[in-house]
């Protein structure tokens, strides 16, 4: 039955967050062909404010992409499981745990393809970029063909450098902080609007009181955990060059914390589903 | 095992110490149509409620077919709800699909069959039609299922006595001699000819549960006669 949950919620939902992702790249490639236009030795002040009105607004979908998926997200958990919908929802034949996993990965999953879509931007901005400038200037798009060339060797060198020591570990606790925060995230969205329904009579209120309530505590959970982490490695600041043997056990510990919270919430919503469903 | 839904000690209790069902003790058989009839406020809509599984109780237990209510049950239960719960977008089809994937005992022919009597189309999406319209589809879904047991919450409030026609004829020529259908309702008079059963419910407690034709027989009144000198304010 998840299977055929997870079939029908992908279905139901993938339209808008990839309408977002749509807008956030076509955005970036925009932003970046800004730069292959005469606008920015313009002396009219409009022109190079118009390029850069273009850059913000690319920064400004970033922003609304992970903020819009996460509002989308959150909504659709609450009006599926809580509303009018929820008549439905509640009882078709599968369990809570099911109902629940089915929304988890699939709000899990878009966060993630959020993430990554940002990221994607980034790098297609970058590229747009920098065409845009080699299409005007054409010794800088050779030294540009150059640099590109240079650049396996260069990072190759530059990877065993001593100030970038344990940077493999580094990427790797990144990797687990991203995967933790896509499935925290989540968590603390559906956890906060599960503990809301326990406030009867204003349960959208709860609902926000409870997100803030659970991020305060990671927040604090989070600096308590990590202070003797970071004392403990106070000594390797100083001693080694690269930054990385002391940030890399703190990103892992963040990961952690994240995932700790998560696997917490988790269990108190489907409690709650199981138990104390109350619907209007 | 003829009882199909076996309520014991039942009480639920709101917030602020509501109480919408005392200790109510309650056979459903097999094979009927019953009428679950009470004045506002009486527990009718809690006790479906808890019957479907979308409250807990707070006391006391419903079984059906033995178990208490969880995905098996809620896979031979078929609950029309007094609102409309369907995701907007959905087109009519989809939500034959849905519940088709969903509902080993959902007949699709049956629920194409009557969305073309009532000359719904198939590709509408659900955010497009009437409220009436939504409602029918609903019942319509409902009624296509081959459950045990059907639970149908205020059916006929809110549509012109056409409409009721119709939907009190859905009901009977859909569901199966060994279902039973439970129906809470306050039009009495329009569904009376078509209950073998009531159950009259007053301040979270059973009063009577009796058949139709004793009723008529030993009091010499109709259900809604009996029920209006029953519950008279």
């Amino acid at each position: 039955m998840l299977g055929k949950l997870l079939k029908h919620e992908w279905k139901a939902v993938w339209k808008v967050p990839t309408l977002l992702i749509g807008i956030l790249m076509f955005t970036a490639v925009l932003a970046g062909l800004t730069f292959a236009l005469p606008i920015w030795d313009s002396e009219w002040i409009g022109l190079p404010l118009s390029g850069m009105m273009m850059i913000l607004l690319f920064y400004f979908a970033m922003i609304a992409t992970g903020l819009g998926i996460t509002i989308y997200f959150a909504v659709r958990y609450y009006k599926n499981m809580y509303t009018d919908e929820g008549y439905l929802t509640h009882t078709l034949p599968v369990s809570a745990r099911q109902l629940l996993l089915n929304k988890v990965i699939t709000m899990s999953a878009w966060s993630l393809i959020g993430g990554l879509a940002v990221i994607v931007s980034i790098i297609l901005f970058g590229e747009v970029t920098f065409l845009s400038l080699a299409s005007k200037d054409s010794t800088f798009a050779r030294e540009l063909a150059e640099a590109f060339a240079e650049l396996p060797r260069a990072m190759a060198e530059i990877w065993y450098a001593p100030e970038l020591k344990g940077i493999n570990g580094f990427f790797a606790s990144i990797v687990c902080l991203v995967l933790a925060s896509s499935f925290s995230g989540t968590m603390m969205v559906v956890g906060s609007i599960n503990l809301g329904q326990m406030v009867r009579k204003h349960r959208i209120l709860g609902a926000v009181g409870a997100y803030f309530a659970i991020n305060f505590a990671m927040q604090c959970l989070t600096t308590i955990i990590i202070m003797p982490v970071m004392i403990l490695r106070i000594d390797s600041m100083y001693a080694e060059p690269s930054p990385f043997p002391v940030l890399t056990p703190m990103y892992f510990v963040m990961a952690a914390v994240s995932l700790a919270v998560a696997i917490g919430l988790y269990f108190v919503s489907e409690y709650l589903l199981r138990r104390q469903l109350e619907l209007e | 095992m003829n009882e199909l839904v076996q309520i014991n000690n039942l009480t639920k209790v709101y917030e602020k110490q509501k109480l919408a069902l005392d200790h109510m003790n309650l056979t459903i058989p097999r094979g009927r149509i019953i009428g679950l009839l009470g004045p506002n406020g009486s527990g009718k809509t809690t006790l479906i409620k808890l019957i479907s599984g979308l409250l807990v109780a707070t006391e006391g237990e419903v079984l059906i077919n033995g178990l208490r209510p969880g995905p098996e049950t809620k896979a031979v239960v078929s609950y029309l709800p007094e609102r409309t719960y369907f995701q907007g977008g959905m087109k009519v089809k989809e939500l034959i699909a849905y519940f088709a994937d969903f509902y080993q005992d959902f007949r699709p022919e049956r629920a194409k069959q009557m969305l073309a009597n009532l000359n719904i189309d198939e590709n509408a999406r659900l955010k497009t039609l009437s409220k009436g319209t939504k409602e029918k589809v609903q019942l319509i879904m409902v009624m296509s299922r081959d459950a045990q047991l059907y639970i149908l919450d205020e059916p006929i409030a809110g549509v012109d006595p056409a409409a009721r026609d119709y939907i009190l004829k859905t009901i009977i020529s859909n569901y199966n001699e060994n279902a039973t259908v439970l129906i809470s309702t306050h039009l009495i008079s329009d569904i009376e000819k078509v209950l073998d059963e009531v159950v009259f419910i007053r301040n979270g407690r059973v009063i009577l549960q009796d058949t139709v034709e004793n009723i008529r027989e030993r009091r010499g009144k109709s259900v809604d006669s009996y029920f209006r000198e029953v519950f008279a304010c």
